[in-house]
């Protein structure tokens, strides 16, 4: 290793990287605390946290002026792992620290993994309702529905990304195409007047509506109103362009090659294999006042799969973990006949438990060590001394 | 040391490159079941008590070129401009949750149908058909033109209730409702009724 390799990796895994680290970590959980205020948990978090950089607006372009929480926790994660393989010893007595630097690593590589694959959605459902899917609030899809066949539907879902990329998306296994001619994460719908031309929408409720684009929604208890201007083409031709929006709830249809198709615009749906019926929904309060004291959704559970078909009971912290997935009890509305409940899947759920608990094994370990030398130590000074030689 | 290094940065790479898949074209054949209920809590509360069509509560829009709906306030009522296509917000002077809005949608808007049985669902009650559509319905004469009411209550005084009037003109159609505790709707429906009685385009 030459003299700047060993400079680099001599800063690399220095103690001082790591506290650096910590105070740059410290500085984002401030901003990010403070940014919640205008941008909701879910912004701040994503700007603040989930993110390489902190970026500045110049207009034209952006520049990185902070580096954000997924930078500093990789260079805390590698400076912890560096650190451990140039100063720790293998060896029975640094068990307990080469655990608790496991524990640490592991608990970053969840944050990694929960940043990459956690996917929040939410399942409304009112009692006596039968519900298969999950809605993702913060994400849209164009949902193309083949409803001729009276048993099922086929659902096409061409998710946001793809709108807002626009061109001409091809619906698999179908002859339908659609052309985006424009996408809007979030606008305002008005009417069409002299200051405010219409979209150039020719069918369905979106004739005579002007689209005017608006900055994407960032509180918690707000989502965007997408909109989306499509033509639908089929078989070298056009059948017409349509305004789809999540404003727009009942879905609108058109027809090709004798089967009928639905189109809207709204919160993606993941549907499941299984299904969930509400049977009954509890809003308890403490006697005499209005203080919730419990909210419960005892839902019916099938998956004909699997061969299943009981009954959970869902309360406050006391989610249904099912198929990869936790069904938190999260809201409820209707007089107390609807529950909504938070479906998050999240295949790293498990690593900070695990990395909670070999973190407290390491130091009880370390310390058990530790005081079984302390204890050596005092037995061999407390020994009497062989009598000197004359 | 330096391979192990690189085998950490990749891994990580890796797992940040792969929650970026997510736009392919999705597609699940899925069997018809019931409809998805209204509008949670969790969503906006804008989107709540609207009918179809109507987006979420943001900067008022534009009247129509034809000239806008009008109407006489009831003692003691107030209004302001709305948000979204809400052309405007109706306040009376009752306690308890209480909501009045005017909202004005281009073309029908969804149809009658869909929007009253959008509004049933709202206060947990089931869809009609044409035929009970018919029998709820109650016109009456405004100089806005016939006026199509509605009036529905999930029962009792702590119930939801619900009570609007629809009516179409100039490619357009008209909704004023007022939605809320029923206590607080039975309290101030009779007013409510002048105002639709008194509307006008001006």
């Amino acid at each position: 290793m030459n003299r700047i390799s060993r400079k680099i990796w001599d800063g690399f895994t220095s103690l001082s990287l790591t506290i650096a680290c910590f105070a740059l970590l410290m500085v984002l959980v401030v901003a990010c605390t403070l940014a919640q205020v205008r941008l909701g948990t879910l912004g701040a978090v994503n700007l603040y946290m989930r993110s390489w950089f902190y970026w500045m607006d110049l207009g034209a372009f952006s520049i990185p002026i902070f580096p954000a929480g997924a930078t500093v926790g990789l260079v805390l994660m590698l400076n912890l792992v560096a650190a451990q393989l140039k100063r720790l010893e293998l060896s029975w007595r640094k068990a307990g620290i080469w655990i608790v630097h496991a524990g640490l690593i592991l608990l970053f590589v969840g944050e990694f993994v929960t940043g990459a694959f956690q996917v929040d959605g939410r399942l409304t459902i009112e009692e006596g309702q039968t519900v298969n899917f999950v809605e993702i609030p913060r994400h849209v899809e164009l949902a193309v529905v083949d409803v001729t066949d009276p048993a099922a539907d086929d659902v096409y879902g061409i998710p946001e990304t793809s709108l807002a990329r626009g061109g001409t998306i091809q619906v698999p296994g179908t002859p339908i195409g659609v052309r985006v001619k424009q996408y809007q994460r979030n606008a305002f719908l008005g009417t069409a007047g002299p200051a405010n031309p219409p979209a150039g929408v020719d069918q369905g409720a979106g004739v005579g509506v002007s689209i005017q684009p608006l900055p994407p929604v960032t509180v918690d208890d707000r989502i965007d109103t997408s909109a989306a201007v499509v033509e639908v083409v089929a078989g070298g031709r056009s059948l017409g362009t349509w305004l789809a929006s999540n404003a727009i709830e009942a879905p609108q249809s058109f027809s090709h090659g004798g089967r009928t198709y639905e189109l809207s615009l709204r919160q993606q749906r993941v549907y499941l294999p299984y299904s969930l019926t509400l049977e009954q929904f509890r809003h308890d309060v403490y006697m005499g006042t209005d203080i919730p004291k419990n909210f419960s959704s005892l839902v019916r559970l099938v998956n004909p799969g699997k061969g299943e078909d009981r009954n959970v009971l869902i309360y406050m912290n006391q989610p249904l973990r099912y198929d990869g997935k936790a069904f938190y009890q999260a809201s409820f509305g209707k007089n107390d006949t609807l529950s909504v409940l938070q479906v998050v899947s999240n295949p790293g759920w498990l690593l900070p438990y695990v990395s909670t608990v070999l973190v407290t094994i390491g130091l009880l370990v370390h310390f058990a060590i530790s005081f079984r030398r302390g204890l050596r130590r005092a037995g061999a000074a407390g020994a009497p001394r062989a009598p000197q030689e004359a | 040391m330096q391979s192990l290094m690189k085998a950490y940065v990749i891994a990580a790479l890796s797992v940040a490159a792969a929650g970026c898949d997510r736009d392919e074209v999705s597609h699940f054949r899925v069997a018809k079941t019931t409809p998805a209920p209204a509008p949670a809590p969790a969503m906006p509360p804008a989107m709540a008590g609207m009918p179809a069509g109507m987006p979420a509560d943001v900067a008022p829009p534009p009247r129509p070129a034809s000239g806008g709906l009008r109407w006489t306030l009831p003692k003691g009522w107030t209004e302001s401009a709305g948000g979204a296509m809400r052309f405007a917000t109706l306040k009376p002077p009752v306690p308890g949750k209480i909501d009045g809005s005017v909202v004005v949608l281009p073309g029908p808007a969804g149809g009658e149908l869909a929007n009253v049985n959008r509004w049933r669902g709202q206060i947990g009650l089931p869809a009609l058909d044409e035929a009970g559509l018919a029998s709820a319905r109650k016109v009456i004469q405004t100089k806005a033109g016939p006026l199509k009411v509605y009036d529905f209550s999930n029962g009792g005084k702590s119930g939801s209730r619900l009570v609007a009037g629809l009516t179409e003109s100039g490619g357009s159609t008209w909704f004023v409702k007022l939605t809320g505790d029923a206590g607080a709707v039975g309290a101030v429906r009779e007013d409510f009724m002048k105002l639709l009685g008194s509307l006008r385009f001006e």
